[in-house]
């Protein structure tokens, strides 16, 4: 069936092509294009130890706020 | 002499012999010393590794007490709590050369207890930091900070700059979602039309329908929500705008798309669905892109006031803050400082420069019981003053909350574009509405009439229309902004079109700011490096200019004993034991020297020994351009006004030289901007031309400001114009270029007005075959852009 291959297609390419735009608007989002020096530089710095260090901020920031909250006032 | 040798921090090379010797490590100073160790102890020092060969500033040692910091009002004006309850602060570090120190600071400040994120901005050092404010205090941050080698200082992040950032990324978020639509819906689109002319089996096209229904969803309901929500306002106050066109357009065209697609009969519309929305809104944002915030604006004013003053207290000097300091407190002031507070000189005398008050540059002499006031500065004076008005009754601070207020208020004047779409729409759509009766009662037939009128309003796309002005204006622009005339927003051409007032300040816009000598006349040969050598020595203008004009490579500086500055009189000297006097007829009277004053010009005299050699006579004359500038201006319609401070003979003189027949002196910065609301309430547009701190109130007050290029950073912000090149014939040039943009717009309109007259009869008759329908869309909007690039013509440079 012709249609059916046509339809398949076109519904795979829009797929694929909202898949970008959806990681694009998400970039985005998380504001990775709001300074192009750091988005440009960020490529020096993603050894090891950036993701490390990125994991243990993450994992600072949740213990800080459960601190919050338990905090007796 | 040894070799030099590059310090392990900051990568500075000097001598070995006065370098700071450490375990084979060498230093230029004991605070790179201090930053390397404390790098080491905290395991950052992989920053060496990643600066590479990069110098940076050694730190530096005397900052005021991190302390202040932690101040409540510190606090309540920076500091911000976020959702999760952690403090939250924008600074502006300084001493940032490359990305590595963008790293250190991050990982520094990270390594802290109770810091939880941070997020420094390479391009303009501006950081922004999260804390939790019961672990760790923004005294220590800033100490941090400090201690590896950096210094930061908080800034206002007000709400507005924040909002225009998150609007931005809202448009930018929208704007992808309809570009990858519409380029898909392009590449579908082939297909259609192909199919529409050599013919198309009904199975592909509805396929192909169905395709263009999915993508087209998410541009009309996602990239489109500004404009439902736009609708929504409108219908709220009762206005039927371009937004309400824009979306019941592209809604009604949807809704019959989806009714062909799902009958399978006729051509569905989706793509003008997505190329309506999708235009429209690049178009949105190109105007909300160009629109600047009033806080940066307010921002750098705040700037040109000192944040702390010296008072003394208890015969100790203390540091404090301006808004710490109450009435009666006596300050201390040194050549050179701004005067943060208005108040009342107790001791000592000197020169201030006012031009932030009055725009004339001549300094000021004050002593003991002369008033002093906030913004204006100190050329030579170090005196004590009383304070008389707390900060903020100052003057210059009464002038930011002024600003504010006015700027806030500035006038709008409603578009051509917006007024008429507001007619328009509600036309089309009663239009419609009339089809569908007519039709429904002609015919009986509902699935038909209900067809037919969609068709009207699908007809009546308001592409051209909302396109008509954003081209014109950005070809204008683009023009402008080659000729240096830079337009800080769009909307500003059309409102400069429809001036009917241009006043001027004075000093520094017609003038060129700054004395020159105009006629000199030397009455006995003499040495010339005997007047350069003295007058050199002044700041005063009127020395200034001598000394340019006289300057030539070949003279010599003598040296000169018991120099004496005289204020508002001139300077004296002894050379080789006779007296060397430069300065105004007073001065030459004291030394007994009769000079009559004839000249309507500031005169400076010249004697040596007793006898008067030379005479100079000093005008701040008008620019080159002016007078014919103004002509051209006039002719075509403007009404052209001087609004000056300065004194009425001198504004007179003005005046005559470059034909400007209305004119007003001693006027004060609110008396201007009086002055403009008084032509505001006559139903007149104002445009408003000056350079100075003086005439801010009287810039934000008007339609459109335009500042000079070389006018005072203040001025330019808070203009919606600046004139780059710094000429007045480019002030011509703007008016004739938005004269011209606006000539455009009015032909735009005028061209989607007709091409509508011509299609919507034609669509109200139910004779509306879709491949007319689809072709004559483009051709209004193809059209309309033809038509702006006309705008060009006679612009080839």
């Amino acid at each position: 069936m012709d249609s059916w291959v046509i339809g398949m297609m076109l519904g795979v390419s829009v797929f694929l092509g909202s898949i970008a735009v959806v990681a694009l608007m998400w970039a985005i989002k998380k504001g990775q294009f709001d300074d192009q020096e750091k988005f440009l530089n960020s490529a020096l710095f993603d050894d090891v130890d950036e993701l490390n260090d990125a994991a243990r901020v993450e994992a600072k920031k949740k213990e800080a706020i459960k601190k919050k909250e338990y905090k007796p006032e | 002499m040894s070799e030099k040798i590059k310090c392990d921090h900051c990568h500075l090379a000097f001598s070995q012999d006065v370098m700071i010797e450490d375990n084979g490590h060498y230093f230029c100073c004991n605070g790179c010393q201090g930053v390397f160790h404390l790098l080491s102890d905290q395991g950052l020092d992989t920053f060496y590794k990643k600066l590479g060969d990069e110098q940076l500033t050694p730190p530096q040692e005397q900052y005021e007490d991190s302390i202040n910091f932690n101040a409540p009002a510190f606090y309540e004006r920076f500091v911000s709590v976020n959702k999760d309850g952690f403090s939250e602060v924008s600074l502006v570090i300084e001493g940032i050369h490359c990305s590595a120190c963008v790293w250190l600071n991050e990982k520094a400040l990270l390594n802290m207890d109770g810091v939880i994120a941070t997020n420094i901005n390479y391009t303009n050092n501006k950081a922004k930091i999260v804390w939790d404010d019961d672990v760790v205090k923004l005294s220590e941050i800033i100490d941090m900070i400090r201690a590896i080698g950096y210094n930061a200082y908080p800034y206002d992040a007000s709400l507005q700059e924040e909002k225009a950032n998150k609007e931005r990324k809202d448009y930018y978020l929208r704007i992808a979602v309809a570009v990858f639509a519409t380029m898909n819906m392009m590449t579908i689109m082939v297909a259609q039309y192909a199919g529409y002319f050599t013919g198309i089996s009904e199975d592909v096209k509805h396929i192909l329908n169905i395709g263009e229904w999915v993508l087209s969803t998410p541009v009309l309901f996602y990239s489109g929500w500004p404009f439902f929500k736009g609708m929504y306002y409108g219908m709220k106050t009762k206005t039927v705008n371009m937004d309400t066109l824009v979306a019941t357009g592209s809604l009604l065209t949807y809704i019959y798309s989806i009714y062909i697609t799902l009958t399978r009969s006729g051509e569905a519309y989706f793509d003008s669905v997505t190329m309506i929305v999708s235009f429209v809104l690049v178009g949105k944002f190109l105007e909300a892109l160009s629109k600047k915030s009033i806080a940066d604006t307010l921002d750098i004013m705040s700037q040109h006031l000192p944040s702390d003053v010296k008072v003394i207290e208890e015969e100790k000097i203390v540091s404090k803050n301006v808004n710490d300091v109450s009435v009666g407190s006596i300050v201390m002031l040194s050549s050179g400082d701004r005067v943060a507070l208005d108040g009342e000189v107790i001791i000592g005398s000197g020169n201030f420069d006012e031009s932030s008050l009055t725009g004339e540059s001549e300094p000021i002499f004050k002593q003991k019981g002369e008033s002093v006031i906030s913004g204006t500065v100190s050329i030579d004076a170090d005196i004590k003053y009383r304070v008389t008005k707390d900060y903020a009754n100052s003057t210059m601070s009464n002038i930011v909350s002024l600003l504010e207020n006015a700027m806030n208020n500035k006038p709008k004047i409603q578009q051509l574009a917006n007024k008429l779409s507001e007619y328009f729409s509600s036309t089309i759509l009663l239009f419609s509405l009339f089809t569908f009766i007519g039709w429904y009662f002609y015919s009986s037939n509902f699935e038909q009439s209900f067809m037919i009128a969609i068709s009207v309003i699908v007809i009546a796309c308001p592409c051209a229309l909302a396109l008509a002005t954003p081209v014109a204006t950005l070809v204008g622009l683009s023009i402008a902004s080659k000729r240096g005339i830079l337009f800080k927003e769009a909307a500003q051409l059309e409102t400069m079109a429809k001036a009917d007032v241009l006043a001027l300040d004075k000093t520094g816009t017609i003038t060129q700011g700054r004395p020159g000598v105009v006629r000199s006349e030397i009455l006995k040969e003499f040495d010339i490096s005997m007047l350069y050598s003295l007058v050199q020595i002044s700041k005063h203008p009127i020395a200034k200019a001598v000394t340019n004009s006289i300057y030539t490579e070949k003279l010599i500086c003598y040296e000169l004993d018991s120099l004496k500055n005289i204020a508002s009189q001139g300077i004296t000297a002894m050379y080789n034991g006779k007296m060397l006097a430069g300065g105004n007829a007073k001065l030459m009277q004291t030394i007994g020297l009769n000079v009559e004053n004839s000249s309507e010009y500031s005169e400076f005299y010249f004697a040596y020994g007793g006898e008067l050699l030379a005479k100079y006579e000093l005008f701040d004359m008008p620019r080159e351009d002016v007078k014919e500038s103004i002509q051209k201006i006039k002719k075509m319609g403007v009404e052209v006004i001087m609004l000056t401070g300065d004194h009425a003979k001198s504004a007179k003189k003005v005046a005559q030289m470059v034909g400007i027949e209305k004119y007003e002196s001693e006027l004060t910065p609110e008396m201007k901007a009086i002055y403009i609301e008084r032509l505001h309430k006559a139903d007149k547009t104002v445009v408003m031309a000056g350079d100075g701190v003086n005439d801010i109130l009287a810039l934000a007050s008007s339609d459109i400001a335009i500042a000079m290029g070389n006018g005072s950073d203040i001025a330019i912000e808070v203009s919606d114009v600046v004139l780059l090149n710094d000429t007045f014939s480019s002030l011509y040039d703007s008016f004739k270029i938005s004269k011209r943009t606006f000539r455009m717009i009015k032909q735009n309109l005028a061209l989607s007005l007709v091409y509508n007259g011509i299609t919507i009869p034609l669509a109200m008759a139910g004779y509306v075959i879709p491949l007319v329908a689809a072709i004559s869309m483009s051709i209004s909007s193809l059209l309309v852009v033809g038509n702006s690039m006309r705008i060009k013509l006679g612009y080839k440079d």
